[in-house]
């Protein structure tokens, strides 16, 4: 590849193609009530984009996500169920 | 009732990756991963078994480290798995990997006593030719349905399947021993369970076998067996996604959400236009 | 027929929830000791959960396993250590060289593996891809752990979970995790040649550099940015306080999403030039414990009980090093010596494994931990990562970018600090501070 497109600021889809997931049929995270949720902080904090807003609602899209634990810090399990996938699924690290 | 679940352990397609530059697929550091079409197999086979009694038996037929796609098998709570490894097995196609298999099932009959059903997934996400299962029903001459949902053992020698084809759904019953082809997604797979994980551990539930314990001839096993010729390979290239969320409030508020987003796409409305209003651009 | 033989194993002297550096160490010396030792991870192998790839300091590994320098995957013997402020284009750097083999860089999930492969030749049992939901306590006596309907019975649970504490929160070991003692770490692999590693950070073959930089690539963000050099390719990111970090997003002061935030610094003129043509080849994020003891639970031992590394809040954050590898070993390691005593003493009562805090307490760890008490603090404070890496670049823009006159260094101190709206006396004020608990 040459230099050049190397120089490029990626867009955060094109740094998630760099990762690897076994995506679970099961949804570990779910937001239960986002009445009182950062959801500033969410969409701009979790790494990996997995928060979003459609319309007026806060969406969690699980499959991307490599459960840091951060969006667990900034709520509250009222707010957001938040657990591990199970089976070993969901992010595969290969380099780190 | 014993039952043989078939299992591939594959590269996660999800993760090669296309170089645009060079034009190649980056295979580097890509992990595998259970056939995914392989765990709705897994799970029926776990189901007839919990429901009729006896054993589920994983085999697959790899390299050494497809041991960790048969130790999740375990883990779901199959009750033996067996890998089927050896140099002479390398490069088979499809006929090769169905001849091993064929094989390793009927060493099964004689070690551990007569097969009821082996099951497949329909096909696997790394090559998705869905012969191996129609094949190794051929080697033993046994019947095979394929796209199958459910399946309910009748009594010791008779099965009913249910198969779902695009526009309707048949019902078979059919006499033991049988070979069955997994529908993708018709069943969600029960999780990894920790107390399977240690039975299968401390007693030993995972055995490998080779070529001295299946003593097949290698002129029909590996690259010798496989008369498939792979003529050329074309990478296409990965279409990025671009992945919207939009909440309708009926179904027609959905299809003209879809199309007017579609609309503003230059190459989506080329498309539109030409195959659902046929219009020539 | 083949004969099923019920052999049900459901108890272990010991059983550990997570393989990580803590977890394979306890597992390693607890089977050595002759205890049955079952460890548990939800990850796929030990290490596929985990993101972490930098320097590992090695005399407290070795004090384990003195085969290290040559069994372990070591990926460079850390020879330079550098650190940079930057502010705008413009860059202050200063450099160590290291006269020994003191530290290492490391990707984390290969040690893990190693360190698990140890902990199994010697009789562990390692179990991975199972989620351990709770740690039962049975009147006040820990009984075991469940993993979804199973319950596997254990004299002992190591806690080993790391930075998220569900298990001790559920117990009340823990309390909610608080956002300002909590950073986010975001990186990226950047595949590099071996040789173009060495000559362009000017190292020896097999050598490394571990560097640290402070000023504006975060925005505002209390935290900092990382490179370490590996065998074949570079490890990047920035470390921000979580809680900061939301505060200045919701009052709408951060709008970039972090991952830009990471790709500006990837892109910054001074840096990139080390990776011009490197792909990236992985991109994640972690939390990290900023350091100090806010993070650490209220207790680290209870009836059957003992919480170690991540878990147990120790981290040493001094700003010039991170230690949280050979901490997690050193408290596993204690914890395992705790537990071969208990044993000897007849139980694994809370009052035989007391023993085990206050050998953290007498351990390098919990010193460096009070030494640095309250660093957090410093790193948080505006003056640090904003006023001090601008103050530093101007007075080097004044020194090294005139095009006549010169000024002398006072002259240079001065007109910055007055440019900056900085009064001398703030400045000598703060480094006192800084020099007090670094």
């Amino acid at each position: 590849m040459s230099q050049q497109s190397r120089l490029k600021q990626l867009k955060l889809e094109e740094l998630l193609q760099r990762d690897v997931w076994d995506v679970d049929e099961d949804r570990h995270i779910e937001v239960l009530n986002q009445e009182g949720l950062p959801i500033k902080a969410l969409i701009i904090l979790c790494p990996m984009g997995c928060y979003s807003m459609a319309g007026d609602k806060l969406l969690m899209s699980y499959e991307g996500c490599v459960e840091c634990g951060t969006c667990r810090v900034l709520s509250s399990p009222d707010k957001i169920r938040w657990s591990y996938p199970r089976s070993g699924r969901g992010i595969q690290y290969r380099y780190t | 009732m014993r039952i043989i679940v078939g299992i591939k352990w594959v590269p996660n397609t999800q993760a090669v990756r296309f170089d645009p530059e060079t034009g190649t697929l980056i295979r580097r550091g890509v992990p595998s991963i259970v056939n995914p079409h392989d765990l709705p197999a897994i799970e029926l086979a776990l189901r007839l078994r919990d429901s009729a009694g006896g054993e589920v038996i994983a085999i697959s037929m790899a390299p050494p480290p497809a041991v960790k796609g048969l130790e999740l098998a375990l883990g779901m709570g199959v009750d033996l798995a067996i890998l089927v490894t050896d140099r002479v097995y390398a490069g088979a196609d499809t006929l090769a990997t169905s001849y091993v298999l064929s094989h390793t099932i009927r060493k099964i009959e004689r070690e551990y006593g007569s097969v009821d059903l082996v099951i497949f997934g329909q096909e696997t996400i790394d090559s998705s030719t869905a012969h191996i299962p129609a094949q190794v029903a051929s080697w033993l001459e046994w019947p095979y349905i394929y796209y199958v949902r459910e399946a309910r053992i009748l009594d010791n020698k008779v099965v009913r399947v249910v198969r779902e084809l695009e526009e309707y759904i048949e019902e078979y019953e059919l006499e033991t021993p049988a070979v069955l082809g997994v529908a993708m997604r018709s069943l969600k797979p029960r999780h990894v369970s920790l107390s399977n994980k240690i039975r299968a551990r401390f007693e030993k539930k995972l055995i490998i076998w080779s070529n001295n314990d299946l003593k097949l001839d290698t002129r029909c096993v590996g690259l010798k067996g496989s008369p498939t010729i792979v003529a050329k390979t074309i990478d296409m290239p990965e279409v990025p996604r671009r992945k919207e969320v939009y909440k309708p409030r009926d179904a027609r508020d959905a299809a003209r959400w879809i199309i007017s987003r579609m609309l503003e796409d230059e190459k989506l409305r080329e498309l539109l236009q030409r195959t659902l209003w046929g219009v020539k651009s | 027929m083949r004969v099923l033989i019920a052999m049900v194993r459901d108890r272990f002297d010991i059983v550990i929830v997570g393989a990580g550096p803590a977890g394979c160490t306890a597992a390693y010396l607890l089977a050595k000791a002759g205890f049955s030792v079952l460890l548990v991870d939800r990850g796929r192998g030990a290490g596929s959960k985990l993101l972490w790839g930098g320097k590992a300091y090695a005399q407290p590994l070795r004090d384990i396993w003195p085969e290290l320098d040559r069994e372990a995957p070591i990926h460079r013997w850390v020879s330079r250590d550098r650190f940079s402020f930057v502010w705008g284009d413009r860059v202050l750097t200063l450099e160590y060289k290291l006269g020994r083999k003191v530290a290492f860089t490391v990707y984390l999930p290969e040690l893990v593996s190693w360190m698990a492969r140890k902990a199994e030749s010697v009789g562990a049992t390692f179990i991975d891809e199972v989620v351990i939901d709770e740690i039962i306590v049975r009147d006040g006596v820990v009984y075991g752990v469940r993993s979804g309907n199973d319950i596997i019975r254990a004299n002992v649970v190591v806690d080993a979970e790391g930075i998220n504490r569900m298990l001790l929160e559920k117990l009340g070991l823990a309390s909610k995790p608080n956002p300002y003692s909590l950073s986010l770490g975001v990186k990226e692999v950047l595949s590099l040649d071996s040789k173009l590693i060495e000559e362009r950070f000017n190292l020896d073959k097999g050598e490394g550099l571990a560097w640290l930089v402070a000023g504006d690539i975060t925005k505002g963000i209390p935290g900092g940015g990382f490179i370490y050099t590996m065998r074949d390719s570079i490890s990047i990111g920035l470390v921000l306080s979580i809680g900061h970090a939301a505060d200045m997003a919701e009052k709408g002061l951060l709008k970039e999403h972090v991952s830009s935030l990471v790709e500006s610094f990837r892109l910054h003129p001074y840096f990139r030039v080390y990776w011009r043509e490197a792909d990236i080849i992985e991109y994640g994020g972690r939390m990290a414990i900023e350091g100090g003891l806010s993070y650490m639970p209220k207790k680290l031992y209870t009836n059957g009980l003992l919480v170690v590394g991540d878990a147990a809040g120790l981290l040493v954050n001094t700003g010039y090093t991170i230690r949280g590898v050979d901490t997690a070993v050193t408290s596993a390691r204690l914890a395992a010596e705790t537990i071969v005593e208990a044993h000897n003493k007849g139980g694994f009562t809370e009052d035989n494994l007391r023993a085990y805090e206050e050998k953290i307490k007498r351990s390098y760890i919990y010193k460096e931990l009070v030494e640095h008490r309250g660093i957090e603090d410093v790193f948080r404070d505006q003056f640090f990562f904003t006023k001090f890496p601008a103050l530093a670049t101007r007075i080097g823009a004044k020194l090294f970018e005139s095009d006549y006159e010169e000024p002398s260094m006072l002259r240079a101190l001065l007109d910055s600090a007055r440019e900056e709206d900085i009064s001398i006396l703030r400045i000598i004020y703060k480094l006192g501070r800084v020099a007090r608990k670094l």
